[in-house]
């Protein structure tokens, strides 16, 4: 589905050069749940940034479906990012003048989804993330894990082939952080969605079934795990 | 479209004191813009009305002589045969009446003490059996009568007689020099006092019978003018050359319609409009700045936002459109605002007006406006106002949001 061949990411400051990957190499099937791990500056929000589109590397190539994404315009890849995936972050960014409902229906709304249908599935999802009967609360009326739910909503309304997270449980508590791992962990099995997720904690890894380790912009771990 | 409305509209709720306080600075301007549009409107057709009116009719015929010295009001450059131009012109259906035009002195004393003076004035010998074909000097009179033809008498502007502390009833000499130089004293009885809603008229103005004048200024039956009136005043381009084809054995003599007669006003009244024009510029840049500022911030703080709605798939142009929306939204409050103000204000000057005689007074300020100064509707001044406002907002909106979409998606989202 997602194959990431002998991509290298460098910024330039200056005279100086970071380079945040080197040739990472990762093939992403259907129905994955991985899990990126490293530590701070190891290149996990640069490599989910790149699978995602919001970035172009600086050698290498991604194929998204088989289809290379470099070269690309900026429209096309807007469409791309509308189609096929999904982002939850870790500041959740929701539109603060936004009740839940309408903060899940944007995404169908981009894709032109309107009338009953629009209404339907954004009700489904919010169903499915647990928050029913909250659909008119806006984000400040939400707590951190109700918002991270709602932004989880977002992501999955649009029945995206893979949702990326750049550690979703950065801003919560364990315990609210684990509950979002328990509901994307089943959504990825009721759906099939494929998960990747960035982290730097022990208790996310532990529950993704494919781990992937970088240090220093390179991988050095693949495992794939027992779920 | 509709989210994009639907988001635009609840963004104006987010910063509501910052988009009131923008709005209400647009109001201002566009509230400033209808009143003072307005006002020039009314005080220029008020003009044009009183000019036709009282002083310059809807055209005169004069010495092409004169008309080149019309300042200095030479009575050498005359139309000897009146009688002659009128039955030329009886073809074109304009109504007309004879005028002599002079420089004199007024003195003023009166028998009791109480007052006394001299002035220089703009002298009139009018046709009182004709002048009310083209003038409407005859509804003016507040005090006394209108003039009656053969008797020592004379009309005064209500300015000048308060300036001179002269009433009906009291003697005047006014001092003039005939067409020959000589100078002639005449004593002649006030007797009427002319309240004119041109303020030329009334500040220093006199008015005697044409046989009066004609005889004390020797002038043989020559009269400096012949006024017009028809109704085309507005668009005279046709019937002026009708006139002129009909005078066409009067080689000496010249056509100016009102317009050329008011050129003083025109060109005031331009010159107005310019000037207004730069201050209505600068209450828009003042509005424009507010607006930009606003919208600046509104971008600046959702830099993330805007990051986050890109990741997602959708489009600059969308985004673009969605702070073009809201900038809208702004503008059509503030002009809506603005708009209801402005008329307010203007339904007021339109209805009661405002008194500057106070403050005007005697000066000349170009409009021929006595003292009360009344509005007019112009509608299409407040269409524009309200597509104008909005439009720019928009507009202005512009920038700051490309600044918004020129960054990376990846610094958007780290934004902070």
């Amino acid at each position: 589905m997602i194959r990431v061949e002998n991509v290298s990411k460098e910024y330039r400051s200056d005279h100086t050069a970071v380079h945040a990957l080197r040739g990472v190499s990762l093939e992403l099937g259907s129905g994955e749940f991985l899990a990126v791990a490293g530590p701070s500056g190891s290149g996990k929000t640069t490599l989910l940034n790149l699978i995602g589109c919001l970035d172009v590397p600086s050698s290498g190539e991604i194929y998204i479906d088989g289809e290379a994404v470099s070269g690309r315009s900026r429209g096309e890849l807007a469409t791309l990012r509308r189609r096929k995936l999904g982002f939850v972050f870790q500041t959740f960014n929701l539109i603060p003048v936004l009740s839940a409902y309408e903060n899940v229906s944007f995404a169908l709304a981009l894709l032109g989804v309107e009338g009953g249908e629009l209404k339907e599935r954004t009700l489904k999802a919010l169903q499915e993330v647990g928050l029913s009967g909250l659909e008119k609360r806006k984000p400040g009326e939400l707590s951190g894990g109700q918002q991270q739910r709602v932004a989880i909503a977002r992501a999955l309304v649009k029945a995206p082939q893979i949702v990326l997270a750049d550690e979703p449980t950065a801003n919560l508590d364990s315990d609210t952080g684990r509950e979002i791992l328990e509901l994307m962990a089943a959504l990825n099995r009721s759906h099939g969605t494929t998960f990747v997720f960035s982290t730097h904690d022990a208790m996310v890894m532990d529950f993704s079934r494919r781990l992937v380790l970088l240090h220093d912009g390179a991988v050095t771990s693949d495992q794939r795990r027992a779920p | 479209m509709k989210f994009l409305f639907a988001l635009a509209w609840k963004n104006l709720s987010r910063y509501s004191r910052r988009t009131l306080i923008t709005a209400g600075a647009l109001a201002v301007g566009v509230a400033v813009f209808i009143w003072m549009d307005g006002w020039l409107l009314g005080a220029e057709r008020e003009s044009e009305r009183n000019i036709i009116w009282y002083e310059a009719g809807s055209a005169k015929v004069m010495n092409r002589q004169y008309l080149e010295e019309i300042q200095t009001i030479p009575l050498k450059q005359v139309i000897s045969d009146p009688a002659a131009v009128e039955r030329a012109l009886e073809g074109s259906d304009a109504a007309a009446t004879r005028r002599v035009v002079f420089s004199a002195e007024l003195f003023v004393g009166l028998e009791d003490g109480s007052g006394e003076g001299s002035l220089f004035v703009k002298g009139v010998g009018l046709d009182p059996e004709t002048d009310g074909r083209v003038f409407r000097l005859a509804e003016t009179v507040r005090e006394g009568r209108f003039l009656r033809g053969g008797e020592p008498e004379l009309l005064l502007g209500d300015w000048l007689a308060r300036d001179l502390s002269a009433a009906v009833g009291n003697w005047v000499t006014v001092r003039a020099r005939s067409r020959y130089g000589a100078f002639q004293t005449l004593d002649l009885e006030v007797v009427g006092i002319l309240n004119c809603p041109n303020p030329l008229i009334n500040q220093g103005m006199i008015f005697l019978p044409l046989d009066l004048a004609d005889e004390a200024l020797e002038m043989e039956g020559a009269v400096s003018e012949i006024a017009l009136s028809f109704p085309e005043w507005q668009n005279p381009t046709g019937r002026l050359a009708e006139i002129r084809r009909s005078l066409v054995g009067f080689p000496e003599l010249a056509v100016a319609d009102w317009r050329e007669l008011a050129s003083d006003f025109l060109a005031i009244n331009q010159g107005k409009r310019a000037g207004n024009g730069i201050l209505l510029l600068l209450i828009f840049i003042i509005a424009a700045v507010g607006i930009s500022n606003t919208m600046l911030m509104a971008v600046y703080e959702r830099v993330r936002e805007i990051g986050m709605m890109r990741a997602l798939g959708m489009r600059d142009l969308s985004i673009r459109l969605a702070f073009l929306l809201e900038a809208g939204g702004i503008g059509l409050i503030g002009s809506g605002v603005g708009l209801a103000l402005g008329a307010g204000l203007n339904w007021y000057m339109v209805r009661w007006g405002l008194d500057l005689g106070a403050i005007v007074g005697d000066m000349q300020i170009g409009y021929r406006v006595h003292s009360v100064f009344r509005s007019a509707w112009h509608p299409q001044a407040l269409v524009g106002a309200l597509v104008f406002g909005v439009l720019a907002s928009m507009a202005i909106s512009f920038i700051p949001s490309s600044r918004a979409l020129k960054l990376e998606i990846t610094d958007c989202l780290r934004h902070v």
